[in-house]
């Protein structure tokens, strides 16, 4: 074999090693400073249970659980080399739609549900087709979805909320009911939806670790002609996570829903920047082809932590856009300078070898 | 006439390669320069020197109007070095005027003055003989007529030189005209011109004096007087046939795949055969349609006409995925672009094609290392194993990747498009090895290549293409340097 092969450097397998896992990587040390710093000034502060303890942990749960699902389907989208800005608006319709099904149409409760779900399916399938069938960028088709959506929602509700009377509780219903946390003697709650969230995150990682589907999520994603040769159906891939991820927005507005028992269109205001800024904490690249749920969850906890963590420390919520807006400009750009930093290592380190052995050969 | 350019001793070298050794060359005043050779014999080279893309080695010079030069993009074009590349580079949703102003536009204490803009180019369109539109966008305009405007660009800034690098290619006969009346014009002006063609036609019409490039060395230079078409041939080939990688023999089979009058497009009634145990080679230059051709037998472009036949039964529905289900496999000459997924694992890469052929719904990464890890032993790639991401392997090693991707499909007709582009002279013979061993399993390839050497000692049979048809068909014993270059670049019948 010639010089040049041989002297080809040989990635290491070593996790920290390898400069795609920077971000999440970054992320979690983070995470850890995060958790820890909060721990120890909640610590003294003996009327309030501390940060780490069952009930605060299970209280971030509760606070995530709904966008932590649609993070997922924004993953997959944005693995595939999508992205989705109108699921906040649409998590908005479902609601109202669901409600209004409840309580005016009289569907029914399953057949509201299902109504809603459905809306979700049918409008992202629809965006989907445009954005797999013609060039447009899906930063535009769902950007053009999202005002549609607020448009559509405000006209179904004629600009009102729609109250419900508790019909969808069983999705905040206890699972644990009667536990307690040791320490302050709180009532310890875990939703339902709290479970369809790890059930969901459990079924999507699968997926996309495990099965054909998921490994052309990710050739499309990463270089969508190449994708086209090989013999995958590029246009029926882009379309089909936009479909999953209908499911998933709708799934979601419904939980949202039985939280608040109010339809609004003010319900999923902002939850579209929410998961974007969760996948992409999680390392997931914009250009698609890269990331994964793992990364993912822990963007969502990540997010979820540092909002409960200045709750606690009793910041205003002014202060809390500005720390949260700075946490994901910080953390992505952390990530990005570390993963340029080992990258410019592994290069110096190649350059030396190269000039070694041209000199080598001039000898 | 008065020489405005001078090249003396001019080499240069890239790692492991002598791109061009010696060259020496010079351009009068009013005078049209062609240069000619084969794919790789160094022109493109010479004209990024000339360019200031490149620096050439120490040792060479550059003369421009007397005065020793040391040129870079910048100044080339300062000095009046206007190089007008193969492909277009404009701005598409600009005007003609725009286009010829952008980056040196006139203005009066930072307004554009667009009224002389306006001016100037209505007088370069009129002294060019052209009625286009000052107006027009780019966008709306043919190739012919683009080229048009980038020549006006050049003429309105005091350009001494042109470059033209194979300005015809995707030309209508009534616009190689046209160009060619628009160089007779502007040569008039004592401008002196660098044209770089294939086609010997133009550069006979046009010509005042032509210098022929084989391998980085410059073979010879002439006045056209008495200068025939064989008499360049004859000096753009003269490889030893016996320095070629040697090939073994393999036993030829049954037809196995069949083109019928294939059009498509870029390409106009192709038919041919091709039997197991066999290398068809596609020769050709650059821009003759071999690519395009490839393409619309793999399904990746549409079938406008023609069938397609595999073991005698027609293919309907041509595409990528019919065609991999079909046992074909296309290993593409851009590699990264298109072949592979950089970002991704060898075990991820070698898997994905073969996605169409399996029914399970479970892909276990397990699983495709296992594979992946049998191909890197089998293909000696060089990694420890199939969990390192493409992008930190050589360009061999690469290539490798890409052929494991398809043999793990189980395809027997197998497309190879320039097979050892850009890759060292050892995985290149590793290469030839492979596509011996396909041979030898009853599979069958179709090889485009630009690498003369290589089709001349890989191929059973030679198919030459030029402007998207097939212009002859090469049986062993006719396969030679000059015949194929001969129906790569002269007329059908010389």
């Amino acid at each position: 074999m010639s010089q040049a092969a041989e002297r080809t450097p040989v990635a290491k397998a070593s996790l920290f090693k390898r400069h795609e896992n920077m971000t999440p990587l970054s992320i979690f040390v983070g995470f850890i400073i995060v958790i820890v710093l909060t721990q120890l000034i909640t610590q003294g502060t003996s009327r309030f249970p501390t940060f780490i303890s069952p009930v605060n942990i299970l209280n971030i749960l509760q606070q995530v659980g709904v966008s932590g699902i649609i993070a997922v389907g924004m993953t997959l989208v944005m693995i595939s080399g999508g992205i989705d800005l109108s699921v906040g608006m649409l998590a908005s319709l479902v609601s109202i739609v669901t409600a209004t099904g409840i309580s005016k149409w009289h569907f029914g409760v399953v057949g509201s549900i299902a109504a809603g779900v459905m809306a979700a399916v049918v409008l992202e399938t629809l965006m989907g087709f445009i954005i797999s069938r013609t060039k447009v960028e899906p930063f535009i088709i769902t950007l053009g979805g999202m005002i549609t959506f607020q448009g559509i929602a405000l006209l179904l509700s004629n600009s009102r909320e729609v109250i419900l009377n508790g019909e969808l509780d069983f999705f905040k219903a206890n699972l644990i009911e009667g536990a307690k946390d040791p320490a302050t003697g709180l009532n310890l709650i875990i939703p339902p939806y709290a479970v369809i969230f790890f059930l969901i995150v459990l079924l999507a990682g699968l997926l996309l670790t495990y099965t054909k589907y998921g490994r052309r999520i990710y050739a499309v994603g990463t270089n969508p002609y190449a994708a086209y040769l090989a013999g995958i159906n590029v246009r029926n891939m882009r379309l089909s996570v936009y479909v999953i991820m209908g499911f998933l927005v709708g799934a979601g507005a419904v939980m949202l829903l039985s939280r608040v028992n109010t339809g609004i269109i003010t319900l999923g205001q902002g939850l579209e920047i929410d998961t974007i800024a969760m996948v992409v904490i999680g390392g997931t690249a914009l250009r698609g082809g890269k990331g994964n749920i793992v990364g993912t969850l822990i963007g969502v906890f990540f997010m979820g932590s540092i909002g409960n963590a200045m709750n606690m420390l009793r910041l205003p919520s002014e202060v809390q856009f500005v720390a949260k807006g700075l946490v994901v400009i910080i953390a992505v750009s952390a990530g990005d300078v570390s993963s340029r930093v080992s990258e410019l290592m592994t290069r110096r380190k190649e350059q030396a070898l190269a000039r070694k052995t041209i000199a080598a050969q001039r000898r | 006439m008065s020489e405005i350019l001078q090249l003396k001793n001019i080499s240069k070298t890239f790692p492991g390669v002598k791109a061009l050794q010696d060259i020496t060359f010079d351009l009068k005043e009013g005078e049209v320069h062609c240069l000619c050779g084969e794919n790789g014999a160094g022109k493109s080279t010479l004209i990024k020197i000339l360019s200031g893309a490149y620096q050439p080695d120490e040792g060479g010079e550059i003369i421009f109007d007397g005065k020793k030069v040391t040129l870079n993009p910048h100044m080339a074009i300062a000095m009046g070095i206007q190089t007008i590349y193969q492909e277009h580079i404009v701005f598409d949703n600009l005007n003609i005027i725009e286009n010829i102003f952008t980056g040196s536009e006139i203005a009066r204490g930072g307004f554009l003055n667009k009224a002389e803009m306006r001016k100037q180019t209505i007088e370069v369109l009129k002294y060019l003989k052209s009625d286009l539109d000052p107006d027009m966008k780019m966008s709306e305009l043919s190739s012919g007529q683009q080229k048009i405007v980038e020549i006006a660009k050049g003429l309105v800034f005091k350009t001494r030189v042109i470059i033209l690098d194979e300005p015809t290619a995707s030309f209508s006969s009534s616009e190689i005209e046209t160009l060619l009346e628009i160089i007779r014009t502007i040569k008039k002006n004592g401008l002196g011109i660098i044209y770089i063609s294939h086609h010997l036609d133009e550069v006979f019409k046009i010509g005042d004096r032509i210098t022929v490039l084989r391998d980085g060395r410059k073979v010879s230079m002439y006045d056209f007087d008495g200068l025939t078409k064989t008499r360049l041939i004859k000096d753009m080939v003269g490889r030893d046939p016996s320095t070629f990688y040697q090939r073994e023999k393999v036993q030829i089979g049954e037809v196995i795949f069949e083109a019928l009058n294939v059009s498509g497009e870029g390409v106009t009634g192709v038919s041919f055969v091709l039997r197991r145990g066999e290398i068809l080679g596609i020769a050709g230059m650059a821009g003759s349609g071999r690519s395009e051709l490839m393409n619309v037998l793999f399904g990746s472009a549409r079938l406008d006409s023609g069938e397609i036949r595999i073991d005698g039964k027609v293919l309907k529905h041509s595409s990528p995925k019919t065609s991999i289900r079909n046992r074909m496999c296309f290993i593409t000459e851009d590699r990264q672009n298109t072949g592979l997924f950089l970002p991704q694992t060898i075990a991820q890469n070698v898997a994905v094609a073969n996605l169409v052929n399996t029914r399970e719904f479970i892909a276990l990464p397990v699983d495709e290392m296992r594979t992946g890890d049998t191909y890197v032993k089998t293909l000696n790639i060089k990694t420890n194993d199939s969990r390192t991401r493409v992008v930190d392997l050589s360009g061999g090693n690469q290539q490798k990747v890409v052929l494991a991707k398809w043999f793990n499909t189980n395809g027997e007709i197998f497309i190879f498009d320039e097979p050892t582009h850009g890759i060292d002279v050892g995985s290149k013979q590793e290469i030839y090895q492979v596509m011996v061993d396909l041979l030898k399993q009853g599979k069958a390839i179709i090889m485009v290549s630009s690498d003369m050497p290589e089709v001349i000692s890989m191929s059973d049979r030679v198919i030459i293409m030029k402007n998207g048809e097939k212009m002859a068909e090469l049986s062993k014993d006719e396969v030679s340097e000059e015949n194929i270059l001969t129906y790569s670049i002269g007329d059908k019948a010389i």
